[in-house]
């Protein structure tokens, strides 16, 4: 497990979803990158119900690169606390199916080509909520590195290359306070939260 | 001698020219009158032209003539050392000695030749691997053995290398007896495996911190890889075995430098990336951060 970087790649006018992921096909594969199968990433909200008390939501991810394990982030309103379990979480949350309710029309997914390229790989992932196209997600990670600030430089030299001038200068605002930590899964899904909350926040699509 | 050769060769020369000539007179007689000479006088015609033929004939037959005999005879038989016994050879399976002699005369020969070219090229880069030099005029005294040293002097190195850089741990274990295997973790960035033998650094694997200490499985990152071979490279510059103790602390220098492997970039080209792979080569004298290509 590398530092893992989450960019959203914008979506010009008149090009669709499909054309977008074919396109950085085209481009990554022009670099050298061989494709590596495929990819999912999933979330979906839950809400306490009333009756205890104060709201707090669970957010449960799965990631295909982690397929034995279920992400979830507990959100009480001041704090986050973030979870990875195994596989029977997710009966867990049928359980408990009358305290924590799943918000409708909230499951997002991430899915698409995996690619790898020399010791990065790249996921071209198209963003879907309840089957309805949103933007496209670009993940990329350098497997060796396991502290951000060591590599940022090496990646953004990457991304840019790759992605063109879409790619800030800056880390993504959740690496920015982490770039001395050695990287986890769970900032990988914590990046990928972060993102899909702002998919779920923009009505149409996100360009 | 140079002049006989040039003398022997003109005359085999002449010799051909005559055999060729000869052979053209053999093929016209053969062939006798053909629609070429036409139909008036024809005989006449044949008859001029093989005697054009024979002159010819006969001016190569003079000009070998003069060439022979101005050819000197060899004085007295060659001398071809034990090999002449060779002809009196009587069994019939060893009378092909003569031509694997002469093949083996050839080999040393082309031997000799090389060795000497390799002798100049290796002179002028000199690989201290060995205790001897290529000068003989200077006695050295005796060099003691650097494969068997108390384990105690080991120790007491590792432990110095291990005080000079505040950002490599090394944890050593000793698997076969004296000679100890290193583990030198380099910040957070890699580690590298070391077997050492005595005093020697003996093997080197560079891994990430995640993989196993296995000394003989490679690094699964492209990158660490590479590391690794330029690690083998450096541990042969670096190794001398007149003074071993330098070998492996200036090892250990040079090592250290890739604590910055993922964020300098190149000394070269300014690039962080170039064919997917970071800066992987560390300069042996100015440590200094270079591509594979850009070195």
């Amino acid at each position: 497990m590398g530092v893992t970087v989450l960019q959203q790649f914008p979506i010009v006018e008149n090009r669709t979803g499909p054309l977008t992921i074919d396109l950085l096909t085209k481009r990554i594969s022009a670099l050298g990158a061989t494709q590596q199968g495929q990819f999912l990433v999933d979330c979906e909200t839950f809400t306490s119900i009333q009756q205890l008390g104060h709201q707090r939501t669970v957010h449960v991810l799965h990631n295909s690169e982690q397929p034995a394990t279920v992400f979830s982030i507990l959100e009480t309103g001041t704090k986050t606390i973030p979870l990875a379990t195994d596989g029977l979480f997710d009966l867990l949350m049928t359980k408990m199916n009358n305290f924590y309710t799943a918000k409708k029309q909230t499951k997002v997914e991430s899915k698409g080509p995996r690619f790898e390229i020399g010791d990065f790989l790249v996921k071209l992932g198209s963003v879907t909520i309840t089957q309805n196209f949103k933007g496209v997600l670009v993940e990329v990670e350098y497997k060796p590195c396991v502290v951000p600030a060591m590599c940022w430089e090496l990646m953004r030299e990457f991304l840019q290359g790759f992605l063109g001038s879409s790619v800030p200068n800056t880390p993504p605002a959740y690496l920015q306070n982490r770039m001395q930590e050695i990287y986890t899964p769970i900032d990988t899904i914590h990046q990928y939260l972060e993102q899909f909350t702002m998919y779920r926040k923009s009505p149409g699509m996100r360009t | 001698m140079e002049r006989d050769l040039e003398q022997l060769h003109s005359a085999l020369n002449y010799l051909k020219v005559l055999r060729s000539n000869v052979g053209q007179v053999f093929e016209t007689v053969s062939n006798g009158l053909g629609a070429n000479h036409g139909e008036e006088g024809k005989e006449n015609k044949f008859m001029i032209e093989l005697q054009e033929l024979l002159t010819t004939v006969n001016n190569n037959l003079r000009d070998i003539e003069t060439t022979v005999s101005n050819l000197t005879t060899p004085t007295g038989p060659f001398n071809l050392g034990n090999t002449s016994y060779l002809s009196q050879e009587t069994t019939q399976e060893r009378q092909a000695l003569y031509s694997q002699l002469v093949n083996s005369y050839r080999w040393t020969d082309k031997v000799r030749d090389y060795s000497s070219l390799a002798g100049n090229i290796l002179a002028t880069n000199s690989v201290s691997k060995t205790y001897k030099t290529l000068s003989t005029t200077k006695r050295r005294k005796t060099q003691t053995s650097n494969h068997n040293v108390p384990p105690e002097v080991i120790e007491s190195l590792i432990t110095s290398i291990d005080r000079l850089f505040p950002d490599v741990t090394i944890t050593a274990s000793r698997p076969f007896a004296p000679n100890p295997i290193i583990q030198a973790s380099l910040g957070r960035v890699l580690k590298s495996i070391i077997a050492f033998k005595g005093l020697m650094i003996e093997w080197v694997v560079v891994k990430a911190h995640s993989e196993s200490n296995d000394l003989w499985t490679e690094s699964r990152y492209r990158v660490l890889r590479k590391v690794t071979e330029n690690c083998h490279a450096a541990m042969c510059h670096f190794h001398s075995p007149t003074m071993p103790e330098l070998a492996v602390r200036s090892f250990m220098h040079w090592f250290h430098s890739y604590n910055t492997l993922f964020s300098s970039p190149c000394k070269r080209c300014g690039n962080y990336l170039h064919s997917n792979l970071p800066p992987t080569w560390r300069d042996l004298r100015t440590l200094e951060p270079y591509h594979e290509d850009c070195k």
